[in-house]
This record gives C-alpha cells, structure tokens and sequence, in this order.
C-alpha cells in the first residue's frame, strides 16, 4: 500500500464534484434500497447511459455510492413490511419485522444504520490495509469450497426458525428444491421448466423473497382484517437506548469481521455473511430463545455483516477483475465503459480511481448514517397507514420491482403464485426464511458439488485433500455432530442426577 | 369523512396512473403508418436478450447510441435476459413488424444452442430480419500464467485436464470439446455460471484451462496472470498476433460469437432500408469505434444473405463435428 496515493485519493473525494456525485449516489441508492425488488443492479444499469457524459471518477463513486446506500435502504422494507429485496436482508426481516410490531420498529431501524455505518467503515479500514492480500486469499475458493461453505450456510438455515426444527427442515427442503428449477447448470438440459423458457434461467431470488414474504404476509394479514389488529402504539426511538447499544454492540463487531471476510468471496458471500453473522449472535446469546421475537442483536450483527460484505465485495472487482456480484456485473460494465477495465492493472494504470473511490465510501457511509437517523421516523410512520392502504400500495410497489429486475410480466404472476405458497406456509407454521435462504443456497450447492465432483473424478475424499475446504468440514463435522453428541452427555447426566434422589 | 374522502382520491390517482400509460402504448401502436414512409415518429424499443453490464448488453448500447442520430429518434435499451437471448428474442419477434421492436441476437443461439436443447419454438431464421451485423469475437485458450503447460502441444499431452468454460452451450465449451476430442486428450469440462466465474477459476487454477472471449480474458493476459495457448478463429486475432489458431496446430476447429440486430420479419420495405442506413451510419461512429478497441472486438458487417448464411453453415458444421466425434451436449 503507498500511503501517498491514499492520502490523495483523500484529496480527489473531496474535489466538488465527486462530494456532489457522493451524496447523490447514496441518496439514489438509499431510495432504490427502500423500494422493494427494484434493485441496486437495475439503478446502475438505468443510470449507465447517463455517466457517459460524467468523468470516470465521478461516475464510478456514484455508482459504488447507489450500491452500498441500497444496502441501508434495503433495511427499512425488510423491517417494516418483512419485504426483504436482497438476499443478505432476509435475516434481517426475521428479528426486524418482530422488533416492529412490538413497537420497537425505530430501535431496529436505528441500531441497523449505525451497525451498518460501522460495518461499512471498518470494512473500508480493512480493505484499504489488505485488499490486495485478501483478493488472492479469496482466489483459493474453489467448487470443494463453496460446496462446504454453503452445506454449512443449509445447517445454519435449518436451525433459523422459530418453531419446530423438522418444519424449518421441510421448508429448506422445499427451498432446495425450487432451486433445482431452471436449466441443469452442468448438463443443459431443462428442468421443471414445463417446456417454458420463462422458467429456463431458474426462478430470481427477489421473486421468491417478494412472494413468500412480501406477499405471503399481505394475504395472511388481510384475513385477519376483522379480528382486532395488534396496535403499533409506538414507534420506538432511532438513537438505540443504552440498553439496546450495550446488547448490540459485540454483534456489530463480530458482523463486521464476519461480513468482510465472507464479502469477499465472488457469489453468494453477503448472504453466507448475514446468515453466520446471525447464527453467532444466536450462539453467542444466554437466551437463544429471543430470537426470531425480536432480538436485537439478530438486527444488529446481520445489519453490519453485509456492509461490510458490500463494501469488501469491490476487492476482487477493483484488485482482480472479477465482478462478486450481479452488482458488481454492472459496476464492471460501466468501467469498461469508462475505458478503464477492471484488472489487476487498475490500481497501479488508475490509482486516484480506485483510491477516490474507496475513500469516498467513508464519506458516503457517514453521509448515509446522518440521512438514515432522521429519515427513520419518517419512515415508521408507514406502519401508521391503514392496511387497507398499505397492502395495496405493497403488492403495486412488489409488482413494478419485480417487472423490473428482467422486464416480464410473466414473473409478476410467478410472484402471486410464490405469495398464495407463503400465505399457505404461514397458515401451517412453516417459516419462509428457511425456504428462502435454502433457495439461494441451494444452487450454489448443487452446482458446486457437481463441479467438485468433476474436478475430484468422482471422489468424494478430494474435500478432505484440499487444506481450505479440509479446515470447511471439519467446522461443519464439529457442528453437527461434536455439539450436539456434548449437549446430549451433558442433559443425560442432568436427568440422571435429577432421577437419582427419586430412586432411592 | 374528508380524511377518507382524501384516500379514495389518492387511491383513484395511483389507478389512474396506472392505466395512462397502457392507454397511451395503445394508442401510439393504433396510429402507426402502414407504408412507414415515416418512420420513425417515435422511440425505438431495442431488446437486450441479456443481462445489464455483459458484453450483449455494452454493444447494443454503444451501437445504440451511435444510431439515435441518423435515426432521428432515440433508442430505449431494456434488458430482459433468459435462456441465452431466446427469451427477449421471441418477444421481439412475435412483435408488430413495425420497426420499433428490435433485438440484439447471438450466433450461438442459432449455431449451439440447437445441439444443447432441443427447443420445438426455437426462432426460425425465416421468421426474422437482420437489420445490422456487428461484430466477431474470438474465443482464446488461456491457461494460468503459473501452469506447467506453455503451449498447445503440451497442454493437450496432459495426462488429464479440466477444463472450465463459461457454461453449456457456450462457444467456450464447444471450442474447447471439439479441441481436446481432436487431440485425444482426456479431459473433463466444469461448466461455470458464466465467463468471469469460469476466468475466477482458471485465476485461482481450480482448472488447467478456460476457452473464453477476449473481452473475458484480455485484460488477465496483459497483466501476465493468463497466458493464451491457441485461438480458434480462421485467422490470428489482431488483438493478440503472437498466439497461434488452433488451426495452424492442426486442429480444425473454428468458434467464435457474432453479435447481430433482428427485427421480426416482414417490416415495410422503408422501415427497413431505414434501420440498415441507421445502423451502417452508427458503426463509422468514432466512440462506436473505440468503443470495439476498447473490449476487443472485431467487426463483422455483411448482408442480411450472408448473415443468414453465416449461422446456417455454422450451425451445420458445428453438428457434423460434434456427432463425427461422438460428442453429446443434450442429455
């Protein structure tokens, strides 16, 4: 790292132009954020046109400004309306929604921005100390390594749920399942498509989030309109309380930590990031039995697990050349349009683009913060709206983010399908974020494995040859066999010396 | 009473909201002229088939905007992707052969895709009109800069290799099954989720090679992290003249991507030549220009005949090559 360049990148964030095109990046992408579906990746792509005419510099800070704003705008609906538009805020939606109708909506709000604000600046810190030593850490992620992170991500799935384990379980078998849907990844050959090429690329995240939740939940709510409603009384306040903060404030550091490292990793690492983040913070508590009723660490260490993500995901875009994510896709378009490719070259051939841009995420994290603390009791006062009012609007804001992510009308009644599916969930007790987040996992499973087995000849011993994915399993082996066989001793001594007195 | 009174109407303006848009389409599509002698009056609607920030989407949308001004009306760019452009591709021609639905269309979807899936509704070349060619991109074998193998010959003299390609059905993979086939190589394709998850791996030397575009890969091999083995063009590329074909090694095996413009068939014979004279003008573009240096691209710019005959001969040769070698992409 040459300090001299960072420090003048300093100097390029704050020239006039690039402050201005800041702030209008995470403004703009704290809006997209907030509107449900209508994503960070379609904004930029909306907005490409326009930067033609812009500096690259400029242009590329805004841009990553729209990214990374959308991640705290994303918040707002997941916790409001449990309409989560990205996967990485699926978990947020869980403790969030419950934190809302207990009234503490603000807290949840509150504590998610200044969790992300943090998470977002120590994963710039981190970035700027090693990125490039990261990147190349981030390359020795092969098919054996995914595979295993993302068996783990289904262990830690099925353990998310609030009610009974073997629902939650069936519901990320569902999830799995719907996942297979699309064209096989290795083979071609279609599957479940119906002879459709609507079906052929598989089924988008943001359709079957919006439908199982979004919908799902609008549809439940709608039945239950005569019976009396639980009365949102009170909103809560934005500045978290010293209580909550004391709560929350170990969750924000592990979340950072978690959600920078695993944001490096090209495809699915937000998500993996905000669902570990949550199942340490789940671990880590005295009462596990908070969560999913609104525990508010599960806001807080999910919330800065992925911005740090989103903030760590630009290292193998900017140090390699490798998009992480569809995001990033676009961001990697609209460098090449700029005529600056993406490479390992960019640092050295463009150094106040990259360093301008890095640096300008401190600005933009802090502009974000001051933004989000007032815009929250805006925000709140949504809940205030009647039902009668707001599902409608709900369901019209869903369906144009949903149109939006491939222009088709096709996936709007795809979305009604996957909403009367949750609504049926919700009705039996079976909880949609399993479903989801298996979904999204499972085609990083699936396509993983299969890879691995290629790359092993069919031998399933080469994981426990590869010294990463090695270290992967054991993790997943300590997990679900180790702890478990421990608690099992442990509450069989219990019972033992609870009978003993009894039997003499 | 006012507080729901000021509901209803703000619930009648979001409805009617809705539907002004939809009327109006309606009634722009009624009013078109026949003959077309006209056109255009309006904006183009161009279909990119693919998702935003690929190369299909970059091209379209430089070449797009080199065409707004000949045209004389702008162009709108929407991305609606699926199944290797066949999505958008159908809809567009399916559309009113008016001239203000075009589409970005690819050679692999004529000249691959059919040996991959079989598809009963696949677009019939018949059924379409090529308003613009625009341009070829060569696929090129690259393996990683620290990889024992350095060149051709000893690559395919590997005891075993694996090999990465962007997906199924793409040039990548065929390229690449025709090459190792030929060679007798033993070799295993790993299919990835697209060309930078495919060149990730080849980085990370998860696999041994990776045949992928230069637009993919250029950028890896100039900073000295790839090393290019054999290109599978006609001729040697431009863009990089020191790496040999494939067929100057002596295997015969020739794939690239053609990017084109489509419109459904049948458009007046004005809105035609129209759209041809837009887009020949949109290509003498210098930004359309720099813009093909800059992502390595070359062009290709021939007659709607040729064009036609281009994915015609393809397709046959990429069939006759992949059953002379027993090879079998459809499961």
């Amino acid at each position: 790292m040459d300090v001299g360049s960072v420090l003048s990148g300093f100097a390029v964030v704050f020239e006039p132009q690039n402050l201005l095109y800041c702030v209008i990046g995470v403004t703009l992408g704290m809006l997209v954020g907030v509107l449900p579906g209508l994503g960070p990746a379609a904004t930029i792509a909306i907005l490409l046109p326009i930067t033609y005419n812009i500096e690259p510099t400029p242009a590329v800070i805004m841009l990553a400004g729209i990214f990374y704003g959308a991640q705290y705008g994303g918040t707002i609906t997941s916790v409001l309306l449990r309409l989560p538009g990205e996967a990485s805020t699926v978990v947020t939606a869980l403790d969030g929604y419950q934190m809302a109708r207990q009234g503490k909506a603000g807290s949840a709000l509150g504590i998610a921005a200044i969790g992300s604000f943090i998470g977002g600046t120590a994963s710039i810190i981190l970035l700027t100390l090693i990125a490039p030593l990261v990147a190349d850490a981030a390359l020795e992620f092969g098919p054996a390594e995914y595979t295993v992170l993302a068996l783990i991500g289904i262990l830690l799935v099925a353990t998310l749920g609030n009610g009974a384990l073997i629902k939650s379980v069936t519901a990320a078998g569902v999830g799995l399942l719907l996942a297979t849907v699309g064209l096989d990844p290795l083979m071609g050959s279609p599957r479940f498509t119906f002879g459709s090429d609507q079906l052929a690329d598989g089924i988008d995240f943001v359709i079957v989030a919006m439908g199982l939740f979004g919908v799902g939940e609008i549809l439940y709510n709608l039945e239950h309109r005569l019976r009396p409603q639980p009365a949102v009384l009170s909103f809560g306040r934005a500045i978290p309380r010293r209580m909550e903060w004391l709560a929350s404030r170990m969750a924000i550091l592990r979340g950072s930590v978690i959600g920078f490292v695993l944001g490096v990793l090209p495809g699915g690492g937000a998500t993996m990031s905000s669902l570990v983040a949550y199942a340490v913070e789940k671990r880590a508590a005295k009462d596990s039995s908070r969560f999913g009723k609104g525990a508010i660490e599960g806001v807080a260490g999910p919330e800065s697990a992925n911005n740090a993500a989103a903030t760590s995901s630009f290292i193998p875009l900017l140090t390699l050349g490798i998009p992480a994510n569809a995001t990033m896709a676009v961001l990697f378009g609209a460098l090449l349009l700029q005529g600056i490719p993406p490479g390992p070259q960019l640092i050295v051939d463009h150094p106040d683009v990259f360093w301008g841009v890095v640096n300008s995420m401190y600005l933009g994290n802090l502009i974000l913060l001051l933004l989000s603390i007032p815009l929250i009791g805006v925000f709140v006062r949504l809940l205030r709206v009647r039902a009668g009012i707001l599902a409608p609007l709900t369901v019209l804001v869903t369906m144009i983010g949903v149109y939006s992510i491939r222009n088709n009308a096709f996936d709007m009644f795809l979305v009604i399908a996957l909403g009367i599916l949750g609504y049926g969930m919700k009705k039996l007790g079976f909880e949609p974020g399993p479903f989801v987040l298996a979904f999204v996992l499972g085609k990083l499973l699936e396509s993983s494995f299969r890879r691995s087995m290629r790359l092993f000849d069919g031998d399933v011993l080469g994981f426990f040859r590869r010294p990463v994915s090695a270290v992967l399993v054991a993790v997943l082996l300590i997990t679900i066999v180790v702890v478990p066989v421990l608690r099992m001793v442990r509450s069989r001594q219990a019972a033992r010396i609870a009978r003993e007195p009894s039997q003499v | 009473m006012s507080e729901s009174f000021a509901r209803r109407r703000v619930l009648a303006v979001l409805a009617a909201a809705a539907v002004l848009p939809v009327a109006a389409c309606g009634g722009v599509k009624g009013g078109s002229d026949d003959a077309g002698s006209d056109y255009p009056t309006r904006a183009v609607n161009f279909t990119v088939p693919f998702a935003a920030g690929g190369s299909g989407d970059l091209i379209s949308r430089a070449v797009a905007k080199a065409a707004e001004k000949p045209l004389g009306q702008s162009i709108v760019i929407a991305n609606k992707p699926g199944a290797n452009g066949a999505v958008g591709g159908k809809e567009v021609l399916a559309s009113t052969p008016d001239g203000y639905n075009i589409a970005l269309a690819v050679k692999s979807l004529f000249a691959i895709t059919p040996l991959v899936v079989n598809d009963p509704t696949a677009i019939q070349p018949d059924k379409m009109e090529i308003v613009a060619t625009l341009v070829q991109e060569d696929y090129v074998l690259v393996v990683n800069a620290a990889s024992p193998y350095k060149t051709l010959e000893e690559l395919v003299k590997a005891p075993s290799v694996k090999y990465a390609t962007a997906g199924v059905g793409t040039g990548g993979q065929l390229s690449q099954a025709l090459l190792f086939k030929g060679a007798g190589t033993t070799a295993t394709d790993v299919p990835f989720d697209g060309g930078a998850p495919a060149v990730t791996a080849l980085l990370g030397r998860q696999v041994d090679a990776m045949s992928g575009s230069l637009a993919e890969t250029m950028e890896h091999i100039k900073a000295g992290k790839l090393r290019p083995l054999a290109i599978f063009s006609t001729e040697r590329s431009e863009f990089l003249p020191d790496v040999p074909t494939a067929k100057e090694k002596g295997y015969d095996v020739v794939v690239d991507q053609r990017r084109f413009i489509i419109a459904p068939a049948g458009l007046p014979e004005a809105v035609s030549t129209k759209l041809e004279q837009s887009f020949a003008e949109a290509r003498k573009d210098p930004a359309y220009e720099t813009f093909l240096k800059d992502n390595y691209m070359e062009r290709w710019e021939v007659s709607d005949e040729e064009a036609r005959q281009h994915l015609k001969d393809s397709a046959t040769e990429f069939a006759t090559l992949t059953q002379r070698f027993g090879l079998t992409f459809k499961s």
